[in-house]
């Protein structure tokens, strides 16, 4: 298994180094070192579908010109390597870094633009993510530490800070005020891989150290999330309902979804449904990571499909049976069952105000279906949003194997 | 050998199959001479369902038959055979049949023949399967398609341009009151009134699913199910049940529906408002009461009150109506009131079966078919009247009756049968009526007989006014022009014979099987007893006198034909509770708007805009926030930790 990653780390890296020059293979060379990520044994649907998120990003890259064509190519398949690699490990170093790897790349495509480098716009994503990253980091450790020495001041301040580390990498409010300016100032483009395959990893190791240092105490600190994430989807909604550009919108739909996934959360009061709260997030990424793309991506050439912009907005909206029903249904599900009723009701209701602004979203980039290359990857995301038409009991499962071994 | 479920489709299906073809031909080619042919194959529809409603009544023993339909819910199409249905399908269809052949002719030159022969059609499908059915939710369909039917049927003139459709004089005002109503007003308020009464019976229906897992009438402990419920919950839900057969057949305070149903053609209101649909009513009671055996359940809590409830609505009502008939001058409206006052007495009779056993019933049933052919007579004799003459109000003398000799002779012959002069027909089956209220006197008093004996002669007394000023002391007609009608005349003399066939029957009462084993040989034993001698004397009476003063002008006459002022519950009354429940609604749909369209969008815009104020582009205001948050959590969870 480790042999597989390590392979495609380093044909990335070397076929990058070798033919920098040639943007065009090394697109290949990303393309494949991704797919071969296909071979490993276990979490085969996982895997499967971030690659298929990978090689949306990877599809969508083709569409822009910048100054680092080919690197940022081979950046995205490191993200979607880290993304991959994340559900393999439970070694708290390897799992720490792979929030570093996901994460580092992001600050070097928001920059990207077919015009020179939007610096202004990068100082402020990195701000945050720097500060994301240290107070993410230091929770962690905090966290592991506490384990040891029994203390309960230090775990309540590592779940705090892992918490607000966590909110301030994907953008919950009230840290989310990086996400309407960055999506409104930077290219769609890299903005489809921030809002889509770099949002799972932060929550897949924030889950991971969690249950690893799950102790007594986190009860009594569960509320804390709760509030983040009640307070990240009225600020998205909210702020969503009087936006008119269709950046600002999805910006703020982002928070809110970070917000729906960060309240799942508070299932580890209760470890009998962390399962289907780790199912209910994941898959909620994932509709997310679909919407994103197809949106972001056909806002770079002002539109898309009628079709597909409302089959996105639908998913979003929670229709069944695409994703984004499920994905709810999943949160809202291991919510009420470990009693955190409020919660779910302040979903079901930001859930109806979310509505009106989907629709208007889809109503501003409806286009007329013509064949293009945007079309076509709209149309994927719009494809993998039906994967749900199996009913999703499979994905339950698989969340309970990735964290099954914490 | 047919099948008994192919022979019940058939029944059902074979009025409504066959009205197809004029329903479309009256779509695509409206009064074309082919077209105008049609009807007779509609006609032939009913002829079908006759002979099969005959065949039933002769050769099927008594009995359930049940085909599956929901059998997981134990809801299956279930019919019954007992002397009820058999007779009262007979009935039904034989009686929409002639009708049907004399409405071949009276609706001959008609602007909508299509519309009138698929509602008459499924009109008498739907009552044929009302009549059969044992099953309540079958019987609910049926007795829905009764009320659409109705409604059709009663505003089958909707352009409200022919005078003569009216019911009311045109133009009159009592007060606030509009004293005329045009049919498509007359179509509209049926429906709405009876479904007035229908929401609360399918309410009590599915109650009794619920609370008994089965609808069959015949299956139903009704005893155990009235104990289980309770008084108070069997009051609630038998009257709830019976508001259906209580505004179906128009008893108080629902009468004004079928007053104003006079705006049919005369052929909608011979058979939907004398011998079927406002009959279902008290047919669907009669049923019920046959299979509740209240005679059984005096320990029941509620039943006798029920019984008691619907024995004094009836006479109630019969007095209403009989009164109202003798005030009214229109046709057709003089006669709906007698129907209604009919009903009542129907409704009391079979009521009293709770202290006199399933006898009661039967006499209230014979009592339906006496009535339902003299009262079908009547309405078709009023309506030949009314094409004669071309007015809606009675007008005629000797002269009009010796034009119209059969139509003077058949009403001469129905109104005597009818208003119970010994020795007619409904002389004896009032007769066992009168032995029915006296026997009543012990456990409720006299007021059942003298209110009886009270309708009985006022009834017999509008009879002799409607035979009196129609044919032999009315005014001369302004027009009259007769047009050799064949159909009409031969329609209603088969009808007023079958009063006589009727009284053969009685006569022969000891011969006859059937009536002695449900004990109605009786009717000629009881026609001799002193009580009705003298009742029949008294209605002889008011006969004659009547027929000798058919008029007299009063203002309790004027009161009673403007029926005692009743339409003002359904005009005045109704419509202001009606208005002040819109208004309410109106402005609960203020608020809501208010809510919904202001108040809420505009928080919200705030808060967004709030929300986004936040956006100043400014980095050093945005660490700010989110490092101040920060330092707020870590103080909160210190203070947790401590």
């Amino acid at each position: 298994m480790v042999g597989i990653m390590i392979a495609s780390l380093i044909f990335v890296t070397l076929g990058t180094l070798i033919f920098l020059k040639r943007p065009k293979i090394v697109f290949v060379i990303s393309l494949l070192a991704v797919l071969i990520l296909l071979l490993l044994p276990e979490f085969r649907s996982y895997v499967a579908l971030v690659i298929a998120i990978g090689v949306l990003n990877l599809l969508s890259m083709m569409i822009m010109n910048n100054q680092i064509k080919g690197l940022d190519y081979a950046l995205t398949a490191l993200i979607a390597m880290a993304t991959v690699y994340v559900v393999f490990t439970n070694d708290l170093t390897m799992i720490l870094l792979m929030f570093v790897i996901s994460s580092i790349p992001t600050y070097i495509l928001v920059m990207t633009s077919e015009n020179g480098a939007k610096v202004d716009v990068a100082v402020k994503y990195i701000t945050f993510m720097v500060f994301a990253t240290v107070l993410f980091l230091t929770g962690a450790v905090l966290l592991v530490y506490s384990k040891n020495v029994g203390s309960e001041l230090i775990y309540l301040l590592g779940f705090v800070m892992l918490i607000i580390g966590l909110g301030m990498e994907v953008g919950c409010a009230p840290m989310h005020e990086w996400v309407p300016d960055v999506f409104d100032s930077a290219d769609p483009i890299p903005i489809s891989i921030i809002a889509s395959i770099a949002k799972i990893v932060p929550f897949v190791v924030a889950y991971k150290i969690l249950i690893m240092t799950l102790n007594p105490t986190t009860a009594k600190i569960v509320p804390f999330v709760a509030f983040v994430a009640a307070v990240s989807m009225f600020v998205g909604n909210i702020g969503a309902l009087t936006s008119t550009k269709p950046a600002r919108i999805l910006a703020y739909s982002t928070v809110a979804n970070m917000g729906y996934i960060l309240a799942t959360l508070v299932a580890l009061i209760n470890l009998d449904w962390i399962y289907l709260a780790f199912a209910g997030a994941l898959l909620q990424l994932m509709a997310n990571a679909f919407g994103k793309i197809g949106f972001l991506v056909s806002m770079k050439e002002g539109g898309a499909s009628t079709y597909l912009m409302y089959a996105l907005a639908f998913s979003f909206i929670g229709m069944p049976p695409l994703i984004g029903f499920w994905g709810k249904l999943f949160i809202l599900l291991s919510i009420v069952k470990v009693g955190y009723v409020w919660l779910a009701l302040i979903l079901v209701i930001n859930s109806a105000m979310s509505v009106p602004y989907y629709v208007r979203l889809a109503r501003i980039l409806a286009k007329p279906t013509i064949p293009s290359f945007v079309n076509a990857i709209a149309l994927i995301a719009v494809a993998l949003t039906f994967i749900t038409l199996i009913p999703p009991n499979w994905f339950v499962d698989l969340a309970k194997a990735i964290i099954g071994g914490v | 050998m047919i099948d008994v479920a192919t022979l019940l489709f058939l029944l059902f299906a074979t009025p409504v199959a066959c009205s197809l073809p004029i329903a479309f031909a009256w779509v695509y080619r409206p009064g074309a001479d082919w077209a105008r042919k049609l009807p007779i194959l509609s006609v032939f529809g009913l002829f079908v369902s006759l002979c099969i409603a005959i065949y039933i009544l002769l050769y099927f023993p008594d009995g359930v038959f049940e085909y599956p339909w929901l059998p997981d819910y134990n809801i299956n199409f279930v019919f019954v055979f007992d002397y009820l249905s058999k007779y009262m399908g007979a009935l039904t269809a034989f009686i929409a049949f002639l009708i049907g052949v004399y409405g071949l002719e009276y609706m001959k030159h008609d602007y909508r023949l299509g519309w009138y022969w698929f509602f008459f059609n499924m009109f008498t499908a739907s009552m044929l399967l009302v009549v059969y059915s044992d099953n309540l939710l079958m019987l609910l369909i049926g007795w829905e398609g009764l009320g659409l039917a109705s409604w059709g049927l009663i505003g089958h003139w909707f352009r409200d341009d022919d005078e003569l459709a009216y019911v009311g004089v045109i133009g009159r005002k009592v007060g606030p009151l509009k004293m005329f109503w045009s049919p498509s007003f007359g179509g509209w308020r049926a429906i709405s009134t009876i479904r007035f009464g229908d929401m609360p019976m399918f309410f009590a229906i599915a109650a009794i699913y619920a609370l008994t897992g089965t609808l069959n009438i015949s299956e139903i402990d009704w005893g155990h199910l009235f104990h289980h419920i309770g008084l108070v919950g069997t009051l609630i839900l038998m009257i709830a049940f019976l508001m259906g057969p209580f505004t179906k057949s128009a008893q108080l305070p629902f009468s004004e529906w079928l007053m104003t149903a006079m705006t049919g053609p005369t052929t909608v209101s011979a058979l939907l408002h004398s011998a079927t649909m406002v009959a279902a009513g008290t047919y669907l009671f009669m049923r019920l009461s046959l299979y509740i055996e209240p005679w059984k359940l005096h320990h029941t809590p509620g039943v006798e009150q029920l019984y008691f409830f619907v024995l004094f609505l009836g006479l109630i009502s019969a007095l209403y109506g009989a009164s109202v008939a003798l005030g009214c001058r229109e046709r057709k409206v003089l006669l709906a009131a007698s129907t209604m006052s009919s009903l009542g007495l129907m409704f009391a009779c079979a009521a009293a079966s709770f202290w006199l056993g399933k006898i009661a019933i039967y006499v209230a049933f014979w009592y339906l078919i006496t009535h339902a052919f003299a009262k079908a007579t009547l309405f078709l004799v009023a309506g030949h009247l009314i094409h004669a003459t071309h007015d809606r109000f009675c007008c005629g003398n000797l002269e009009l009756a010796k034009k119209m000799k059969v139509a003077f002779l058949a009403t001469i012959f129905a109104t005597l049968c009818l208003s119970g002069i010994p020795p007619f027909t409904a002389y004896w089956v009032k007769s066992a009526m009168d032995y029915v209220m006296h026997h009543l006197m012990h456990e409720v008093g006299g007021a059942p007989l003298y209110l009886l004996i009270a309708v009985s002669v006022i009834y017999s007394a509008f009879l002799a006014k409607f035979l009196s000023l129609n044919f032999i002391k009315g005014d001369k007609p302004k027009h009259l022009h007769l047009h050799g009608e064949i159909l009409m005349p031969l329609a209603y003399a088969v009808m007023v014979s079958m009063l006589a066939l009727l009284l053969y029957a009685i006569l022969t009462g000891r011969e006859v099987e059937e009536l002695v084993r449900n004990g109605l040989e009786m009717f000629v034993e009881k026609g001799f007893e002193k009580t009705s001698l003298a009742v029949g004397l008294a209605v002889l009476i008011s006969y004659a006198i009547t027929l000798a003063i058919p008029k007299l002008e009063s203002p309790i006459g004027r009161f009673l034909g403007d029926r005692m002022y009743m339409p003002a519950l359904n005009d005045y009354i109704v419509p202001k509770i009606g208005w002040a429940i819109a208004k309410a609604v109106d402005w609960c749909n203020k608020v809501i708007d208010v809510f919904c369209h202001q108040a809420i969008p505009e928080l919200i815009s705030t808060y967004s805009l709030g929300v986004r104020a936040i956006q100043s582009g400014s980095l050093r205001r945005y660490v700010k926030i989110a490092l101040g948050f920060v330092m707020v959590a870590l103080i909160f969870a210190s203070l947790v930790g401590w």
